[in-house]
């Protein structure tokens, strides 16, 4: 597919690149240490900005498009972006936008965009995540990377980075960000977003926090945060939660950390993953759903099945009778609940019927688990477990 | 570290011989100070005006034999008043309360009823000033111990539950109603009627108390309790520090009152255009100053400007907040640096 030739040029490593983005820091902070009168500031624990040269961090910048990556002819066109007529931007050409990156870090690109024809979060196929969580992989070992920015769509880029989360064993930063305009729009969130983010992956606090996602100047954890607003800017929210910390203009400040299992203390990893993982499927659950979607999917072959119930994770009565069918197919039931907020509890009810309480995941975010869990074991209680440890 | 792993192995020993033995729940210290959970109305349907007597501490334990099952409560009465009335006398005397019951090993958690109109203040001023790992649980109501679905019993049963959980030990004093579990550091009440009142705007909160278990997401990352450097186990008082707010046509008037009364530091609750000459007349005399903000989420960034006049800034914490951590603060150091440094740190 498409990412083997943008993975083959990733690998080669862009040494001199490098150095000319030290060059460029140089300029960009000499001008800046003409605007602020830094010598007589009585500084109180202000951060220093650092002075560029070799010491800055090693951050692999890789690009798997999305709007931040995207363009339009006219900058009021924040909408109908991108098509053939308007390719993505290249990650070269971010780094040339942003001198100011070079302030914070030694920036290394790596190119993983989808083809210029790609529907919107079309491109992110089981093979491209395999993929991805394998370089990333390669980078948590390679010990000339300090961490790593990852850019998406921001579509689906919740559950991308929540598949990092849990299949990469990496203490190094590992930060997703996009935007929600495109690069060549009006007042574009993607430059601060973009610049926020190799801050974020420089900061050595954000090590051991799991992968995290930074955009609006908030940082939150990749388990929790989720799409909420089709335009807006503040579209990333961690709902029943909040955020980890954010990007301030004076410093990048962590509040809180996550306790569930990730990264390097999860049991996941994708060099033991087999190729493919075990299909699973989303039931919506809503006034009348019938059973004989669910159905379909057990014909179909799926290993798993999340019903996304309402109230507190409530399938229909034709959902719940297909259920029993499906159980008795060998195949596992989990539910999430529709609100998208609050957990789905472990009831005596729900033991009894074999159903696995999915806690507070999004329904998405349940699936990509539940694969995981069915590639190592069919036994629910192990699968309860799992549900409850991440 | 160690008394960490301590109290984590006997809440765990708790837990496992809980079920076996009557004899082996654990045990949980209750401070009752008053507030709303103890208050009483005339009828049920007094569910704001209430002012009709005061709900004893053996009160809400007959009227929750549920707590039986669970752990084994002493009580310790601090006071029985509305939050508006609490003062520094009373903060020294929980907190000393608090230290000695969590320093028996047979203790587990404390739980401390308040009022909720200040219930954050004295929650993170105790989130300061506990020298434990083991869980304290601050709780409230909205409705009072008599009102129509009063939310008092639940959440007094699940500060409980959740001082007896072993993954509480650590965090911190948490504060628990409407079976949300915050970080005293983060919260802050914002409603003024509705039970879903305390929030931790951005932050969110650490956890829940639901009914198949107390669970937890997050773990707060500033100094608290046994990390904290403050220690006021031989103060009988705390430096006078006051609040002004800003507004449009603020005058200057209540800031130079606070510096002719002698006090010790000053909290700028956002600006406005007297602050700036007057925070200077307030630095010049010793006092410190640190700017907070009204708007109730989102951190006062560090400045330059505000470094160079010698102005301390609150970082995220609100300006009843900064308040009581100047006090604290106060107690070891009048260098803006080191406070500061304080004000990054908790």
């Amino acid at each position: 597919m498409h990412t083997s030739p943008s993975l083959r040029s990733a690998l080669t490593p862009p040494r001199p690149q490098a150095r000319r983005f030290a060059l460029r820091a140089l300029t960009a902070s000499c001008a800046l240490a003409c605007l602020a009168p830094i010598s007589v500031l009585r500084a109180q624990e202000i951060p220093p900005i650092a002075p560029p040269g070799l010491s800055l961090p090693r951050i692999t910048l890789l690009s798997m498009g999305g709007t931040i990556a995207s363009q339009a002819k006219d900058r009021l066109n924040i909408t109908n972006y991108g098509g053939k007529d308007n390719p993505r931007v290249d990650p070269e050409k971010w780094v040339k936008d942003l001198p100011d990156l070079a302030l914070y870090a030694r920036i290394t690109t790596e190119d993983f965009r989808p083809p210029a024809d790609a529907p919107a979060g079309g491109g992110t196929s089981y093979e491209r995540l395999y993929a991805v969580a394998k370089r990333l992989q390669e980078l948590a070992n390679d010990p000339n990377v300090d961490g790593v920015v990852v850019t998406h769509g921001t579509n689906t880029m919740a559950e991308t980075a929540w598949f990092m989360n849990l299949t990469v064993n990496i203490t190094k930063p590992v930060v997703y960000v996009g935007s929600q305009r495109p690069w060549s729009g009006l007042s574009g969130d993607g430059p601060l977003n973009l610049l926020n983010a190799v801050r974020v992956a420089a900061t050595p606090e954000a090590a051991g926090k799991g992968v995290l996602h930074a955009m609006n100047q908030n940082i939150n954890s990749a388990r929790d945060v989720t799409k909420l607003s089709a335009y807006r800017m503040d579209t990333f929210r961690s709902i029943d939660l909040g955020v980890m910390g954010v990007a301030d203009p004076d410093k990048v400040v962590f509040f809180t950390a996550p306790t569930r299992r990730h990264t390097h203390t999860s049991e996941f990893n994708i060099n033991s993953l087999p190729p493919k993982l075990p299909d699973v499927e989303i039931a919506y659950a809503y006034t009348e759903a019938p059973g004989y979607i669910l159905d379909a999917m057990v014909t179909a072959g799926v290993k798993g099945i999340i019903v996304d119930g309402t109230g507190a994770g409530s399938p229909t009565g034709g959902q719940t009778e297909a259920i029993k069918k499906a159980q008795a197919a060998g195949v596992i039931v989990a539910v999430t609940a529709r609100t998208h907020g609050g957990r789905v509890q472990d009831t005596p009810r729900r033991r009894e019927s074999g159903i696995i309480p999915a806690d507070n995941l999004m329904p998405e975010k349940a699936r990509m688990l539940l694969q995981l869990a069915l590639a190592k074991t069919q036994d629910p209680k192990e699968i309860k477990r799992i549900f409850d440890e991440y | 570290m160690k008394p960490r792993l301590t109290s984590t192995c006997l809440l765990l020993l708790a837990f496992i011989a809980g079920p076996i033995a009557q004899a082996a729940l654990p045990k949980v210290a209750l401070f009752t100070t008053g507030g709303t959970i103890q208050s009483k109305g005339a009828h049920r349907l007094k569910i704001t005006e209430y002012n009709d007597g005061r709900v004893t501490p053996d009160e809400l334990l007959s009227d929750l034999p549920e707590l039986k099952a669970i752990a084994d409560i002493q009580v310790t009465e601090i006071s029985n008043i509305g939050s508006g009335g609490m003062k520094t006398d009373l903060l020294l005397k929980l907190v000393k309360g608090i230290n000695a019951e969590l320093a028996k090993a047979d203790v587990a958690g404390a739980v401390v009823t308040h009022g909720t109109g200040t219930l954050e203040e004295t929650a993170y001023f105790l989130h300061l000033t506990v020298k434990s790992d083991k869980p304290v649980v601050v709780v409230g109501a909205m409705r009072p111990w008599t009102g129509i679905s009063r939310d008092g019993p639940f959440n007094l049963y699940n500060a409980v539950r959740t001082a007896v959980t072993p993954e509480a030990v650590g965090k911190g004093v948490i504060v628990l109603l409407n079976d949300t579990l915050h970080s005293a550091r983060f919260v802050n009440k914002g409603h003024t009627t509705h039970v879903e009142t305390f929030v931790s705007r951005e932050v969110g909160p650490i956890g829940y108390s639901d009914s198949d278990r107390v669970v937890f997401y997050r773990t707060p990352l500033t100094r608290h309790t046994s990390k904290s450097e403050f220690d006021v186990s031989a103060l009988t008082e705390l430096p006078a520090v006051d609040i002004v707010y800003g507004y449009q046509e603020a005058s200057a008037a209540p800031l130079n009152s606070l510096i002719e009364a002698g006090v010790k530091g000053i909290i700028l609750a956002d600006g406005a255009p007297p602050f700036a000459t007057g925070s200077s007349a307030a630095i010049a005399k010793g006092i410190a100053v640190v700017q907070s903000d009204r708007k109730g989420a989102g951190r006062v960034p560090l400045s330059e400007r505000t470094a160079g006049r010698g102005v301390i800034t609150a970082d995220s914490l609100n300006p009843q907040k900064a308040r009581i951590l100047l006090r604290l603060a106060l107690t070891k150091t009048k260098d803006p640096r080191e406070l500061q440094r304080i004000f990054n740190s908790y």
